[in-house]
């Protein structure tokens, strides 16, 4: 096999062709680990859609509504803004596990690398090992060769077309799901094609692209340089201990065997032992192919570990450090931003405006305002609402809103609403406290607005 | 541009903090995505601009937007004095105007269309016109010295027009039409004249 150099890619050659990859098997440990891991992240995966919360799908992106369930609440449009906490509190905490943790992202819950070690174990299934697949990739088209190739790529297709639909599930529900499965697609065309441009793209990426998309796609890989610094934990050689290379018995050896079990396993073509490199997606597969191999020559495992650069290089690994310290006094600040962001959504939306024209009107003894009064309804059941305006002089009178607002589930309603006083007491301009207080969730909504009368 | 099989270290001239790069070929799947990408802009040329087979999405939606603006216009102005009499004896039609008009007027001119803070709207005596499409025209505009506020921008004329033929139904087509006296608001409304 060809050695893995720094100076290019493994999986493209110097034509710019590429060189599938053949990992070999490996057991161990983190093998292990990992695999029980990833069973469990795809149980999860496809698994939420179908838990019902509160009557709903435990994430349910309904965007057809325009309502998101997550674990029992409901989002509405309106509500989309706490998105931004969501979304920049996931992208910091990457930041945060890389810091402390390096790519165990990569190497542990990446989808890619989830889907790809199942993909891995179904060529495994069709295909044989390492040793046979390359065999296979040799020989000439036979029956047998036909065969085994198509069985692993109708494999590839089912799994991909599952995922598809899983991810479908996420958006129109597992109900939703079933009765497009039951239609015709010409009724559903937007979603049909969705899934499959999506089985399509899982397809070809389970086929052929695989570790393409970590290597140059992914940008979280390329961001690491700037992420990690030599405290981070990664998966690295030892090479204090394990050079020079050198056989079993050969006198100043150091522990490494140069048996390229760690080259052989790498899903990303790399020598782990050339350093911390890019491509490295921290999959720990070199970790048990090493330990195993300096089990049976009686040598204490750990050669190749997770460990930090400064921990290679014989140092000690600082885990408090000033990057790490800033990084969890801002997690800890956005997760408090988004607590109390959570904590105002409303089950109503509320805007009190005045009508346009002029800003008050007299008449005979009176003077008036006219608002405009929108509520919106947030919830799936209808609600009454109640308006009462406080904080104006005795003669303040108001209609508009007699006998409650019912507004519909996710409805919304306007009324126009008169605040009537007398000539006497509407000089200038006062504020009116006014509440929407709806009756089935206690909710109280206030909002000031000012009642503008003459000489304002 | 020599290929890497003339020259194994194919090394950029260039050095910055001391790094240089090599100049290795792009892999071939990335160059046919950049290939697939120039087929493409040409394919869109050829479609949108050179010889305008389809029509690009942006003035697409212009054009739909302007049909369906001429369409709304047609709708508004082919109402007649004659077509919202008509609507005013239409159930449905009544019915989803007197929920805007309960919703949106009962606050000035009461649920019962006899006038409070606004004028009665049952009786004969009009103040700004009596005929229907003059009906229209004070709810569209308003009359704002007086509060009563433009509603065209805030119900639409579809909803306006169903809140006229709400009120009209409180009418009939041919009856007496007299000029009102300025309404005070509060006044005691006279008798309703007509009605259900």
């Amino acid at each position: 096999m060809e050695t893995p150099t720094l100076d290019s890619v493994t999986t493209i050659r110097d034509d710019g062709s590429r060189r599938m990859l053949h990992p070999a098997d490996v057991r161990g440990r983190f093998t292990r680990w990992r695999a029980i891991f990833g069973w469990l992240l795809l149980a999860v995966y496809a698994g939420l859609p179908w838990i019902p919360v509160n009557g709903n799908p435990a994430v349910f992106l309904d965007v057809a509504h325009r309502q998101f369930h997550l674990f029992g609440l409901t989002f509405v449009m309106q509500d989309l803004w706490v998105a931004f906490f969501l979304i920049s509190g996931v992208g910091f905490s990457l930041f945060y596990v890389t810091a402390l943790l390096g790519r165990v992202w990569c190497g542990w819950a990446c989808p890619q690398t989830v889907y790809l070690d199942v993909v891995r174990r179904i060529e495994r299934l069709f295909e044989g090992d390492a040793m046979a697949q390359e065999r296979l990739d040799r020989s000439a088209w036979t029956l047998e060769k036909t065969l085994r190739r198509g069985g692993k790529q109708f494999a590839f297709f089912l799994f991909s077309a599952a995922l598809s639909h899983v991810f479908l599930c996420y958006y129109v529900s597992p109900a939703g799901l079933l009765a497009m499965m039951h239609g015709p697609p010409r009724e559903h065309w937007g979603s049909f094609v969705f899934v499959f441009l999506m089985t399509g793209a899982m397809w070809f990426n389970f086929a052929w692209f695989r570790e393409q998309f970590c290597i140059v796609l992914c940008p979280y890989g390329r961001l690491q340089s700037a992420l990690i610094d030599n405290d981070s934990l990664v998966i690295g050689y030892d090479a204090n201990r394990g050079e020079p290379r050198g056989r079993k018995g050969t006198a100043g050896a150091g522990d490494c065997v140069d048996c390229l079990r760690c080259v052989k396993v790498c899903p990303t073509g790399i020598d782990i032992r050339q350093g911390l490199q890019m491509e490295c997606i921290g999959c720990a597969a070199c970790i048990d192919a090493c330990d195993e191999v300096m089990t049976k020559l009686d040598r204490p495992r750990g050669l190749v570990r997770y460990d930090s650069l400064h921990g290679f290089a014989g140092k000690v690994r600082r885990i408090l450090r000033p990057r790490l310290i800033l990084y969890t006094g801002l997690l800890l600040l956005g997760a408090a931003a988004m607590t109390y962001a959570l904590s105002t959504l409303r089950p109503v939306t509320v805007s009190l405006t005045r009508v346009r024209g002029t800003p008050y009107v007299l008449a005979a003894e009176e003077v008036r305002n006219q608002f405009l009064l929108r509520i919106l309804n947030k919830r799936n059941a209808p609600q009454t609402f109640t308006v009462t305006i406080s904080d104006g002089p005795p003669t303040l009178r108001w209609s508009g809103t007699e006998g409650g607002v019912l507004v519909g589930p996710l409805g919304e309603e306007m009324r126009s609403i008169v605040v009537t006083t007398s000539r006497e007491e509407g000089h200038g301009t006062f504020p009116l406290n006014v509440r929407v207080h709806s009756v089935e969730h206690r909710t109280v909504i206030e909002t000031i607005v000012p009642f503008i009368g003459p000489g304002y | 541009m020599k290929s890497p099989a003339e020259d194994p270290e194919p090394l950029r001239p260039h050095s910055y903090d001391g790094i240089q790069e090599y100049d290795k070929r792009l892999p071939n799947w990335w160059l046919f995505t950049l290939y697939g990408a120039i087929v493409y802009a040409i394919g869109y040329w050829v479609l949108f601009h050179q010889f305008e087979i389809g029509m690009e999405p942006g003035l697409a939606v212009e054009i739909t937007m302007r049909e369906n603006q001429q369409t709304a216009t047609r709708n508004a102005s082919i109402l007649s004095d004659e077509l919202l009499w008509k609507l005013s004896r239409d159930p449905q039609i009544v019915a989803a105007g007197k929920t805007t008009y309960d919703n949106m007027c009962a606050s000035c001119h009461l649920p019962t269309l006899a006038g409070q803070i606004g004028p009665n709207l049952i009786d004969e005596f009009w103040l700004h016109g009596g005929h229907p499409l003059a009906v229209v025209r004070t709810i569209n505009e308003g009359v704002v010295p007086k509060g009563m506020i433009a509603w065209a921008s805030v119900l639409g004329q579809e909803k306006i027009k169903e809140v006229t033929a709400y009120i009209l139904s409180y009418h009939r087509e041919g009856e007496p039409v007299q000029q009102a006296p300025p309404w005070v608001p509060g006044q005691i409304a006279p008798p309703a004249s007509a009605g259900h």
